[in-house]
């Protein structure tokens, strides 16, 4: 039978087979890690120092929610020590293949792991579920960097000194940085702190500086914001006198362009305040390429269009 | 086994699994049928999201499996009424369904993560890395389990019911004069169409299950058309395609989806230039040979 054609076809498939067998001896070599995002990136990038060699996966511009894998990342994630990933469901199903993969013992960390409940943000529907956008308030991301030191320490014990050396160092950097977004927030009025952007990615920020945040699709990029979203968020910039509102690097600026319009046709003068960092960095060559950096730049950018 | 080999059998899996039924699908002329369960799964997913309270995937695969039944009953009763064709069938079925899981996410679940890409697609890329878990331990890739199962009942409903679907399809009334009624196949093939399609989406994404059910089956049709033939050459480029999509996709580093896509895209534009029956030289040659020669 023509069936024949098919049995014979997949075992001959399965049998070009082999183990990828990881090497378990850490001393002499960097250890290999995969992040997800650019600011996972960049924390384990300060904290491993010369001990680490990672590649993130998801590059400038994109959208974590929606982000599809490339067949260089399935070698990368093949030959990783260990994974760093956001967690908090912002990998959207990858997040799901991730936990999984932690516990059939593969070492697969989200960094947010450590945090809290009563630090985290929970929408309304349901309890237990939380917004993911923890990096913006940076007294968090000081959490998560030693999530990230404990658990290079316990993959690669011998170093530990070398992670403890680094995570101080970064961790004073960003008790600075908090600072300057608290002395930056401070020069606005306390009316002025609103920040409408087009997707709820600064709940947190908000929350810890003392923003107003309405967000207009919500805190998925996937769900699409509606008419009456977009002309209650036009009267709503109206009636407080917001004077800017903001487009995101990874997400379309369309809604938001049409948010400004809708306002404008009302007869107010909100101007687009410039594009702010969310779910990804900047590019790596920019100041932004960092994620202190990032916070920095949008922080600018936002006091700059407020004022 | 190496990423690169669960990859492989994964998509070999999903391209014969799709096209055994792909071509029963083709020569019904229902090919969109796929397509728009992937959009009418939406309700499921949301229904799903609400009892399980939160992404669950299993709750997520059997909400969506059944929303694909619900699309594949809609469509098969609208069609039997006759007011209208096939083609329309589907296409008021599904916008229906999509656009009332959109309604619902808007309405209720407006700040969560909530759609078909977040909570259900899984991404053949990940296939190595996305386990079967039984407490702690692994079992193994989970889309070699899915797509494996989903192969084996597919193609023992095939084997099974091969005269019955071969006569329903092409002489119903026959069909149904010897005593096997073609609307219960029909519903039957189109219920296993729905649920191979939605395992291949958790397994794979939607793009992949999408081409794998339509271009194979749709190039062998250019190449013969007898149904055994049709089926077994459907398989074939099927899995070819997804080996050298797959093999490409990691020579170039890019998307294992869209190449084996692009691949089966290249191997029916070959067919469509240079089928011996019904290939378009073939055909202004042939043309050619009957213009009156000038003197």
């Amino acid at each position: 039978m023509r069936w024949f054609a098919l049995a014979i076809l997949l075992p001959l498939v399965a049998a070009c087979t082999q183990n990828a067998v990881q090497t378990g001896d850490l001393a002499g070599r960097p250890i290999r890690v995969v992040a997800t995002t650019g600011m996972v990136a960049d924390l384990v990038e300060n904290i491993g120092g010369e001990r680490v060699e990672v590649a993130a996966l998801m590059g400038p511009g994109v959208d974590p929610h929606l982000y599809k894998p490339t067949a260089g990342d399935v070698r990368r994630l093949e030959a990783a020590d260990v994974i760093f990933y956001n967690g908090l469901e912002l990998e959207g199903r990858m997040t799901d293949t991730f936990v999984k993969l932690a516990r059939s013992g593969k070492p697969t960390v989200a960094v947010t792991e450590d945090l809290p409940e009563a630090a985290l943000r929970e929408p309304d529907e349901f309890e237990g579920k939380y917004d993911p956008h923890v990096w913006f308030d940076v007294t968090l991301w000081r959490e998560a960097a030693k999530t990230v030191a404990r658990q290079l320490s316990r993959l690669d014990p011998a170093s530990a000194d070398v992670y403890a050396g680094n995570l101080a160092t970064y961790d004073a950097m960003l008790v600075e940085l908090h600072r300057y977004v608290e002395d930056q927030t401070a020069t606005l009025p306390p009316s002025a702190r609103v920040l409408v952007t087009a997707h709820d990615a600064f709940g947190y920020f908000g929350a810890r500086y003392g923003f107003e945040v309405r967000g207009l699709q919500g805190v998925s990029t996937a769900t699409e914001a509606s008419a009456a979203d977009v002309r209650d968020l036009a009267a709503f910039l109206c009636a407080r006198g917001v004077k800017a509102i903001f487009v995101e690097t990874s997400v379309a600026p369309a809604t938001v362009e049409a948010v400004r319009r809708a306002a404008n046709a009302n007869g107010c003068a909100v101007t687009l305040g410039g594009e702010l960092y969310s779910d990804a960095l900047g590019p790596a060559e920019t100041p932004a390429g960092t994620y202190i950096g990032m916070v920095r730049a949008n922080i600018d950018t936002i006091v700059r269009a407020l004022r | 086994m190496s990423s690169l080999s669960v990859i492989l059998l994964t998509g070999a899996l999903v391209a014969a699994a799709c096209a055994l039924l792909g071509s029963f699908v083709l020569v019904r002329k229902m090919a969109m049928m796929t397509d728009a369960i992937s959009h009418a799964i939406l309700p499921g997913i949301v229904a799903a999201y609400f009892l399980a309270k939160g992404p669950n995937l299993i709750a997520g695969f059997v909400g969506a499996a059944a929303a694909g039944l619900l699309t594949v009953a809609f469509v098969e009763a609208l069609q039997r009424s006759r007011k209208v064709t096939k083609e329309a069938a589907i296409g008021i079925v599904f916008p229906a369904l999509f656009a009332l899981g959109v309604l619902i996410t808007s309405r209720f679940f407006a700040d969560v993560h909530l759609d078909a890409d977040a909570v259900l697609y899984g991404s053949i890329e990940l296939a190595a890395e996305d386990l079967l878990l039984v407490g702690d331990r692994s079992l193994g890739p989970q889309a070699l389990w899915v797509m494996g199962g989903l192969l084996l009942v597919d193609l023992a409903f095939v084997l099974l019911l091969y005269k019955e679907l071969k006569l329903a399809t092409f002489d119903p009334a026959l069909a149904a004069s010897l005593g096997f009624p073609p609307v219960w196949l029909h519903y039957a093939l189109m219920a296993m169409v729905s649920v191979t399609a939605v395992g291949g989406f958790t397994a794979v994404g939607a793009v992949l299950v999408v081409a794998l059910f339509i271009v194979p089956p749709a190039t062998a049709f250019l190449l013969t058309d007898r149904l055994p033939r049709l089926i077994a050459l459907s398989v074939l480029l099927g899995v070819g395609g997804a080996i050298a999509g797959t093999l490409a996709a990691f020579a170039l580093d890019t998307s294992v989806a869209g190449a084996i896509a692009s691949v089966t895209g290249l191997i029916f534009g070959l067919a469509l230039l240079f089928s011996p029956t019904q290939g378009l030289l073939r055909r202004a040659w042939r043309l050619a040979a009957q213009l009156p020669r000038l003197p």
